[in-house]
C-alpha cells in the first residue's frame, strides 16, 4: 500500500515537473542578484604573477566580469574578437596591428580609445612596444609571437584602469558597486555594456569560503554558483543543482627546484618511472583527471600518448645502479601545498613509490625543498601559450617554437628532458550551479567569461518556481528511493 | 622533428632478406606497387586521410629505415571504425612501399606504436619507433579536424511540416524567401549584417537542405549596444526589398530599381509592425527582449497590454482576435474591447506565436512554441474556435531552442529559427500545416 502511495506521488510530482518545465520562462528574465562563493580571500582585486591555482581561478573569473581583453579564445581554441574587432601581423609575427571596437566606454565614462588601451597594455607588458594610431593598436615584440592573440586573451591582459582606491575599472558587463577586502565584492550590471546589459542586476561574490561551506550553502539555497573539488565530479549533484567539470586545465607535477639536492637527472628519472599514477588517480583523486607524463594535456596537443606515464620500476632500478647520488641514500624532502586537501596523501604515496625503487624520499614541510608537489594552471587552450605559461610557473627556460605540432612536441620534450619537472596528472576544475540559474553553459576551459556564453548571460528563474521544482525533484528522489 | 636527414641511420638488414636476389627485391617492390595501385587504390584515394597516412609512413621510415617491424595500432580519437580501417590500410600500404614490412613481434627488429589521437583543433597521429635499446623516436602528423557541423534535423511528424532552409554557425534572427529575377533569394537577418543568398538547387541528398550561394552581405551599422538576447524582424516590402527592425535600430534597403542594393540604418525607438499588413505596431524595449505592451495604433479601444514576447492575429467575421504571449507566462486574448488573460496549469505555451492560414480545420491555426529545460523546443498547432485554444496537431520537436518564429509574407507558412543544442549552429525552417491527420 505504501509503495503504491509513493508511486502515485512520484507520478504526480513528475507531472508537476513536466508542467513547470513546459510552462515557465520561455525567454531570459531580467533582474535579480546572482550569488557566488569563492574559496580564496584576496585583499586586492589584482591577479598576481605568483598566484596559486585557486587564487588564479578566483581572480581571473572575477576580473573577467569587470574587464575585457583585446582578443578572446573560443571553444575550439581559435582567437575571436574582444575589444579588438580585427588584427593582422607581418610574416615574422613580431609586428601586430589590432583595430579597436568603436564606441566602447570604461565604467567611469572614459572612452576605450587606442591611446587609453595602449597605455594599459604598455604597463602590463613592459617587454612590448605598444603604439596607438587612430583606432589601431600596434604591438611590436622582440621575438616572433605567432600566439600573440592567445596571449592577449589571458586574464593577465585584461584591460583595466584603476581608480584612486586601486579598484579596477573596465569595459566589461559588470562594474564594482562595493568592495570589502577578503570578504565581499558587489557588482552591478553595466547598462552601457557593448555586449548588451547582463540579465542579472547584480552579482555578489563572497570570498574566503571553504569548499565544504560552499557546498552546504548551495544545498541550502544560500548561493547560486560555487567551486567544487575535481573529485566531486564522481558524485551525482544533489537535487536541482548541476555540476560542470572542465577539460583538464591544471597540471599536478613534481618539481625539483634549482637548489634541490636531487641533482642527478638519473635519480629524477628514476622517481618519474617509480610513480604509479593509476592507483593514485582511482583512489586519491576518485577518478578525476588523467595520469600524465606530459606538461600539456592531450586535448591541447593530441600527442600525449608518446609520453609514457606507465610505472617501470625495473628501469628505475637500472638507472639508479649507475647513479652515485642514489648510493648515498640521503632522504630527499618532498613538500606539498598544505591548503590542498589531497596533496599530502598524494605526496606520501609518491614517497612510498620512490622508496620502493631505492630513492629515499620523505614528506616534509620543513627543511630544504628537494622536491615540490605543485599545481600549475594551464590557462589557455592554445598549447603554445599554455606551455610558455607552465614554463614560467615552473621556472623552466621559455620555449621557442613556431605554430607547428612538431615544434611544439620538441619544445615540450626539451622542457622535460632533464626531468626537473615530472608531470603526474592533468586535473579539471569543477563548478556547481544552483536551481534558479538558467542558461548556464559550462565552459570546457573552466572560465566564467569568455567567447560565447558567460556568467553575464545567465539569468535567474523566479525563486518560487525554482523552489517548487527543487522540492518536487527532491521528493522524487525520496519516492524513487522508497520504491527501490 | 624526425624529418628525413642526410645522415639518417638505418638498422641492419634482416638476415632472411639477405638471401633474396635483386630480381626478388624488384618483384617485391613491384607487387607492393600493384597492391597499392590496384587493390587498395579505390579506398585510399577516396579517403581524406590517405595523404596524412602516407606522410606519417614516410616519417616513420625516415626514423626507422627499411626492415621488419611489429605494428601496434590504436585509435584514441573520434574517428569512426571505417575511417580508422582506411587510415591503417593506407599506412601499412605506404610502409610496404617504403620498405617497412609489418610482421609479428618475435620476427621483428623493432616496434612501431601508432596512436590516432586528436586535440581540440586537429587530428594528431603519433608513431613511436623502438629499435632494440636505441632511444625511441617519434613521428607526428596533424590534420585539421572539421568544424562541428549541424546534422539535418529529424524528420518531423504528420501535421506540422518542417523544411530546413538554411543553417549557419553565426546567429540568425529572422529569415525570408523572396522570388526575384534569376531565381529565389534567401534573406538572412544576422546580428551584424543582412545576407542574401541565391538558390542553387537541391542539396546532394534528398534529406539535405537546399543549397544557397551568397550574393551579398549588407552590414548593419549601429552605435547603440544590442541586448544579449537579441531579437529582430525582417519584413519584405513592395517598393523596396525589405525593412529590418532591431532593438533601437531600423534599417531599410534601397528601392528596387537602385543597384547595387544597400542598407541604410538609423537609431530609433519607433514601434515594430506586429503583422505583415502593418495594421498594429508595438514598441520594443531597446535594452530588453520583449515588447513594452504599448500599441500604436491600438486594437480597438485597447492601446496597452502587458509586456509581451510575441503576438498573432486571428481574422474573424467582423473583428480580429489578437493573442499575446505575455512576459509573465500568461496568454492574453484581445478583441478590441476586452483583454482576457488565461493563466493556469493547462497553459503550456512558450514565448513565440504565429497565425497561419491553411486549407485545414477552420482555416487559421495558431502555431505556438513550447519550451523546456532540456532545450528541445517544440511547435504545436492550436485553433481558437471560440475563446479556448484547442490543440489540433502533435508537437513537432526541434533539437534546440526556437529563437525566432513568425509567419512569412504569404501568411500560409511560418519561419522558425532554431539554435541547436549539440553544435550551437542556427537553422532556419519553414513550417506549414498539412491536412489529413
Amino acid at each position: 500500500m505504501r509503495r503504491i502511495a509513493y508511486l502515485l506521488l512520484a507520478v504526480i510530482s513528475l507531472l508537476g515537473v513536466t508542467y513547470d518545465a513546459a510552462s515557465a520562462e520561455p525567454r531570459p528574465r531580467y533582474g535579480g542578484t546572482l550569488r557566488v562563493m569563492l574559496q580564496t580571500s584576496p585583499s586586492m582585486l589584482d591577479l598576481p604573477s605568483n598566484a596559486t591555482p585557486a587564487e588564479y581561478w578566483d581572480l581571473a573569473r572575477t576580473l573577467s566580469l569587470i574587464g575585457d581583453t583585446l582578443v578572446r579564445i573560443d571553444a575550439q581554441g581559435r582567437p575571436r574578437p574582444g575589444l579588438a574587432v580585427a588584427w593582422q601581423s607581418d610574416a615574422n609575427a613580431s609586428h601586430w596591428q589590432f583595430i579597436l571596437r568603436q564606441g566602447v566606454k570604461f565604467h567611469d565614462g572614459g572612452a576605450a580609445s587606442a591611446p587609453a588601451v595602449a597605455q594599459i597594455l604598455s604597463a602590463l607588458q613592459s617587454g612590448w612596444i605598444v603604439r596607438a594610431s587612430g583606432d589601431t593598436i600596434a604591438i611590436e615584440t622582440a621575438a616572433p609571437m605567432p600566439s600573440l592573440p592567445a596571449e592577449l586573451a589571458l586574464p593577465r591582459n585584461l584591460l583595466l584602469k584603476r581608480n584612486a582606491q586601486g579598484l579596477p575599472i573596465g569595459t566589461g558587463p559588470f562594474l564594482i558597486s562595493g568592495w570589502q577586502p577578503q570578504q565581499l565584492l558587489k557588482l552591478a550590471a553595466n547598462e552601457e555594456s557593448w555586449e548588451g546589459r547582463p540579465f542579472v542586476d547584480a552579482v555578489e561574490i563572497e570570498f574566503g569560503k571553504a569548499l565544504r561551506d560552499q557546498a552546504i550553502a548551495l544545498e541550502l539555497g544560500k548561493t547560486d554558483v560555487i567551486e567544487e573539488a575535481p573529485q566531486a565530479a564522481s558524485f551525482s549533484p544533489t537535487h536541482g543543482t548541476s555540476l560542470s567539470v572542465s577539460l583538464p586545465t591544471e597540471l599536478l607535477a613534481l618539481d625539483f627546484p634549482a637548489n634541490s639536492r636531487a641533482n642527478d637527472p638519473r635519480v629524477r628519472e628514476a622517481v618519474a618511472l617509480a610513480v604509479d599514477r593509476r592507483p593514485i588517480q582511482s583512489v586519491l583523486l576518485k577518478g578525476a583527471g588523467e595520469p600524465a607524463a606530459s606538461i600539456l594535456p592531450n586535448w591541447m596537443t593530441g600527442y600525449s600518448a608518446v609520453f609514457s606515464e606507465r610505472a617501470n620500476p625495473q628501469e628505475a632500478h637500472s638507472l639508479l645502479a649507475n647513479s652515485r647520488q642514489a648510493a648515498t641514500n640521503i632522504p630527499f624532502n618532498l613538500s606539498y601545498d598544505p591548503r590542498d586537501p589531497q596533496a599530502q596523501l598524494i605526496a606520501e604515496r609518491i614517497a612510498l613509490n620512490a622508496r620502493e625503487v631505492g630513492v629515499a624520499v620523505q614528506v616534509s614541510l620543513s627543511g630544504v625543498e628537494d622536491i615540490r608537489l605543485l599545481r600549475v594552471v594551464l590557462p589557455s587552450p592554445d598549447p603554445a601559450t599554455s606551455l610558455s605559461e607552465a614554463a614560467r610557473q615552473l621556472g623552466l627556460r621559455q620555449p621557442t617554437f613556431s605554430d607547428n605540432v612538431e615544434d611544439l612536441y620538441q619544445a615540450e620534450r626539451g622542457a622535460l628532458v632533464t626531468h626537473a619537472v615530472i608531470p603526474l596528472f592533468h586535473l579539471p576544475v569543477a563548478t556547481a550551479i544552483g536551481t534558479r540559474v538558467r542558461e548556464w553553459v559550462p565552459d570546457r576551459r573552466a572560465q566564467w567569461s569568455a567567447w560565447g556564453p558567460s556568467l553575464a548571460d545567465v539569468w535567474l528563474a523566479d525563486q518560487r518556481m525554482a523552489d517548487q521544482r527543487s522540492a518536487v525533484l527532491h521528493f522524487d528522489l525520496h519516492a524513487q528511493a522508497a520504491l527501490q | 622533428m624526425n624529418k628525413p636527414s642526410p645522415d639518417a641511420r638505418y638498422n641492419q638488414r634482416i638476415p632472411h632478406m639477405r638471401a633474396r636476389t635483386s630480381s626478388g627485391r624488384w618483384l617485391g617492390r613491384f607487387s607492393s606497387f600493384l597492391l597499392v595501385t590496384i587493390v587498395l587504390a579505390p579506398s585510399l584515394f577516396a579517403s581524406p586521410f590517405a595523404d596524412a597516412a602516407h606522410q606519417l609512413a614516410r616519417k616513420i621510415v625516415a626514423a626507422s629505415g627499411p626492415g621488419a617491424f611489429a605494428l601496434d595500432f590504436a585509435n584514441r580519437s573520434s574517428l569512426d571504425e571505417k575511417s580508422v580501417r582506411e587510415v591503417r590500410s593506407a599506412l601499412e600500404a605506404q610502409l610496404h612501399v617504403e620498405g617497412v614490412h609489418v610482421t609479428k613481434a618475435e620476427q621483428a627488429t623493432g616496434t612501431i606504436e601508432v596512436v590516432l589521437s586528436e586535440s581540440l583543433r586537429d587530428y594528431v597521429w603519433t608513431a613511436v619507433i623502438a629499435i632494440g635499446s636505441d632511444e625511441k623516436k617519434v613521428a607526428l602528423v596533424s590534420i585539421p579536424r572539421p568544424s562541428a557541423s549541424a546534422a539535418f534535423a529529424p524528420v518531423m511528424p504528420m501535421v506540422l511540416k518542417t523544411t530546413l532552409l538554411f543553417e549557419q554557425e553565426g546567429p540568425m534572427l529572422d529569415v525570408a524567401v523572396v522570388e526575384m529575377p534569376g531565381g529565389s533569394r534567401l534573406i538572412i537577418l544576422g546580428s551584424d549584417a543582412v545576407s542574401i543568398y541565391r538558390h542553387e538547387g537541391a542539396g546532394p541528398s534528398g534529406n539535405s537542405a537546399v543549397r544557397w550561394e551568397q550574393e551579398t552581405s549588407l552590414p548593419i551599422i549601429h552605435a547603440r549596444a544590442f541586448p544579449r538576447d537579441l531579437r529582430g524582424r525582417l519584413l519584405l516590402r513592395r517598393d523596396h526589398l525589405f525593412d529590418v527592425y532591431l532593438p533601437g535600430v531600423f534599417c531599410r534597403s534601397t528601392p528596387n530599381a537602385v543597384v547595387p542594393l544597400t542598407l541604410a540604418c538609423s537609431e530609433t525607438d519607433d514601434p515594430w509592425p506586429l503583422t505583415a499588413d502593418d495594421s498594429v505596431r508595438a514598441f520594443y524595449a531597446s535594452t530588453r527582449n520583449f515588447f513594452t505592451g504599448a500599441l500604436s495604433p491600438g486594437i480597438g479601444k485597447i492601446s496597452n497590454v502587458p509586456s509581451f514576447y510575441s503576438a498573432a492575429a486571428f481574422q474573424r467575421a467582423s473583428y480580429a482576435l489578437w493573442v499575446f504571449a505575455a512576459v509573465d507566462g500568461s496568454l492574453h486574448l484581445v478583441d478590441g474591447v476586452t483583454d482576457q488573460a488565461i493563466r493556469g496549469a493547462n497553459l503550456k505555451w512558450g514565448g513565440d506565436l504565429a497565425a497561419i492560414h491553411s486549407n485545414c480545420g477552420i482555416g487559421t491555426q495558431l502555431l505556438v512554441s513550447e519550451s523546456d529545460d532540456i532545450a528541445h523546443d517544440r511547435l504545436r498547432a492550436f485553433e481558437i474556435p471560440d475563446r479556448d485554444p484547442t490543440a489540433v496537431s502533435a508537437a513537432a520537436e526541434f533539437d534546440g531552442q526556437i529563437v525566432s518564429f513568425r509567419p512569412d509574407g504569404s501568411g500560409t507558412s511560418a519561419a522558425a529559427i532554431v539554435r541547436r543544442k549539440d553544435t550551437g549552429w542556427y537553422e532556419a525552417y519553414r513550417v506549414s500545416v498539412t491536412c489529413g491527420n
